[in-house]
């Protein structure tokens, strides 16, 4: 019994010592490089689970980190189970990219009540929503240019389980574009125009079959979204949907599952915010103006995730990335001392 | 002592040149041979779309007795039959009728196909114990590797749909029909070998009428286990595009639409437990039969 015991101590004692090396190490850095760090506490961001949200969550956790001292832990999400939590529970503390316009009553219904709060408007643009086709079908149909033109031709679009019709591409289970693209489906009739609507489950089934049918050069039509690594990576051309949004249209049928008589409405732009606590907002303190300024453009985001998808980088790269290479974009939303601290530690 | 703090990995330019030239040639096989592939398993999605078709579009009565009376053939038992019968009702009554089909009809040809297929490289491995040190390890793959990883690659060799999910559904399933077919023949008693031998059989008369026969109540449990493992993958099946309940628990996951996802998380439990107590029921008769032989 002693000999394994003895050899535990040595290995405690090995690792002990070991450890404290490095924290020796960590502490004097931290000294030289912190010199007034505020206080900000812990903050927890919430990473969704697409490419533009992940990047951008850790950009607020580099910059928030660096430039702010702050303690910031990157926790997974997704845009209803986050902001349900974040209503619900005040956790986590930020969403860096909420995409409002499905979840905008409850939302707004919480930041009336003083729960949560709109920061800056994440991507000025806005989201693109739509029908799209790979830009070597619209090369060589010259003609299509709208949702009505490209449902003429079945053919262009084969559908891979039911011969002789076309496919329409729908957007993944569960979110709310699978409804909008339903009703848009029924409305612009496209089950008789000799189309199909085909489910393709996950967004990982919904990107393998545009990455299936580029490799190929084969057609394919459906739903998508910008700005997205998909649309940096394979360029594709939005169909005009040849009528405007109608706000009121789309509330009562065009986002409702039980809408029988859906017409044609075009897709609105959508608002993506940052959404914050009221916790965070009140001790964050500084950190919460950088959140309140921080915007940016999808040409910025489709350069930035188009580099991330050719050089396979994770968000941390792409962050870093960023951090590097788009001051100009960047420094306007931090003060300039701030701005010089995270510049020194790229 | 930098070296015992960090591992010697592979620097960072050298991975991402890796990982590129990895997926460039993948990209450049199914670009290559990804319409031949598709067209080698159009059979298997007739089969999947015939299946259906049956099952969804035959009237409800039909379906309903049809599978309450291959559940009695199996197991025998009014009981279990009786249980069935309640089950499906309750699914039809909540409006899931459609989808459960989808669900059984996906099931079936995913047992099917893994039977086709699993039990002759059952049968093979116990013959050689190379083959089986060889095999063993490529099924623990089989059963470990997280699914999307191989999902990915499938989708984009066959696109989405029903046959990337059957593949994605019988790499997960099958192991356990090689398994219990390799176990069961080789369990059987050596000295019914020797007296089969004694009678002058050959090596294909002794697998067919000793030691398959021996080994049956054995690979049934194998079965058993394949449909409980298919039913298991059909929520991850459904994220590649297949219909059937999967599609109701994912939307039901991503707008916490609690009782929605509860009922039809019920629903495949439901058939879950009809087609388990079925298939033991009839592993069971057929040990029976065996053992009154041999008394």
């Amino acid at each position: 019994m002693t000999r394994p015991l003895t050899l535990s101590i040595v290995v405690a004692a090995a690792a002990l010592s070991l450890a404290a090396c490095g924290e020796k190490e960590e502490t004097s850095t931290a000294q030289a490089q912190a010199p007034s760090s505020t206080e900000c506490g812990r903050v927890t961001v919430a990473s969704m689970n697409w490419q533009s949200a992940e990047v951008l969550a850790q950009i607020d956790r580099l910059i928030l980190t660096e430039g702010y001292g702050c303690e910031v832990e990157i926790v997974p999400g997704d845009t209803m189970p986050t902001l349900t939590s974040m209503m619900e529970k005040g956790q986590p503390d930020v969403a860096p990219e909420a995409w409002i316009n499905a979840v905008r009553q409850p939302l707004d219904a919480a930041v009336a009540e003083g729960k949560l709060h709109y920061a800056a408007e994440s991507l000025q643009d806005g989201g693109v929503e739509g029908w799209w086709i790979p830009q070597y079908v619209a090369d060589a149909n010259p003609g299509i240019k709208t949702i009505d033109d490209a449902l003429q031709h079945p053919e262009l679009f084969p559908a891979q389980e039911s011969r002789g019709k076309g496919a329409v591409h729908n957007c993944p289970s569960g979110w709310n574009c699978q409804i909008t693209t339903g009703n848009a489906f029924k409305a612009w009739g496209a089950a008789e125009k000799n189309f199909v609507l085909v489910d393709t489950g996950s967004a990982a089934g919904l990107d393998g079959s545009i990455a299936r049918a580029y490799e190929r050069k084969q057609g394919w039509l459906g739903y998508y979204w910008a700005p997205t690594s998909i649309l940096g990576k394979y360029q594709m051309v939005k169909l005009d949907a040849g009528v405007p949004h109608d706000q009121e249209a789309w509330e009562t049928c065009n986002s409702k599952t039980e809408c029988d008589n859906p017409t044609k409405n075009d897709w609105a732009r959508a608002e993506v915010y940052t959404v914050v606590t009221d916790r965070f907002k009140t001790a964050g303190g500084p950190a919460y103006d950088y959140l309140s300024r921080r915007s940016w453009g999808n040409d910025t985001v489709n350069q930035l995730l188009a580099w991330m998808s050719d050089s396979q980088a994770t968000g941390e790269d792409g962050a870093r990335h960023f951090l590097k290479n788009n001051a100009q974009v960047w420094t306007g939303w931090v003060t300039p001392e701030v701005a010089q601290k995270i510049q020194s530690t790229l | 002592m930098s070296w015992l703090q960090e591992f010697p990995a592979l620097g960072a330019d050298q991975l991402s040149a890796l990982r590129r030239a990895v997926d460039g040639s993948f990209r450049q096989f199914t670009r290559d041979h990804g319409d031949t592939l598709e067209r080698m398993f159009d059979p298997l999605r007739d089969f999947l779309l015939i299946s259906e078709r049956l099952l969804t579009q035959s009237p409800w009565p039909v379906v309903m007795g049809g599978i309450v009376f291959i559940v009695w053939l199996a197991s025998r038992s009014w009981k279990i039959a009786t249980g069935t019968l309640i089950t499906l009702a309750l699914i039809g009554y909540f409006g899931m009728w459609d989808d459960t089909m989808k669900t059984i009809s996906m099931i079936f040809v995913c047992t099917v196909v893994a039977l086709v297929v699993g039990l002759p490289i059952g049968i093979v491995i116990s013959r050689s114990d190379r083959l089986q040190r060889i095999v063993n390890p490529v099924l623990d793959v089989m059963q470990t590797m997280p699914s999307f990883v191989y999902l990915i690659p499938v989708v984009m060799l066959l696109g989405i749909g029903r046959v990337p999910g059957l593949i994605a559904v019988v790499i997960y399933a099958i192991p356990p029909v090689i398994r219990f077919t390799n176990l069961g023949i080789r369990l059987v008693d050596k000295d019914l070998l020797e007296a089969a031998d004694a009678f002058g059989a050959s090596v294909w008369q002794k697998m067919r009428q000793v030691q398959l026969p021996l080994a049956l109540p054995t690979i049934m449990a194998g079965v058993n286990q394949t449909i409980m493992l298919s039913l298991a993958m059909v929520v991850i099946a459904s994220m590649i595009g297949v219909q059937g309940l999967g599609q109701p628990v994912l939307r039901a996951i991503s707008n916490q639409y609690f009782t929605m996802g509860m009922l039809n998380g019920l629903a495949i439990v439901g058939i879950a437990i009809v087609f388990d107590r079925a298939s033991q029921a009839y592993g069971k008769r057929l040990q029976k039969h065996l053992e009154v032989q041999h008394g």
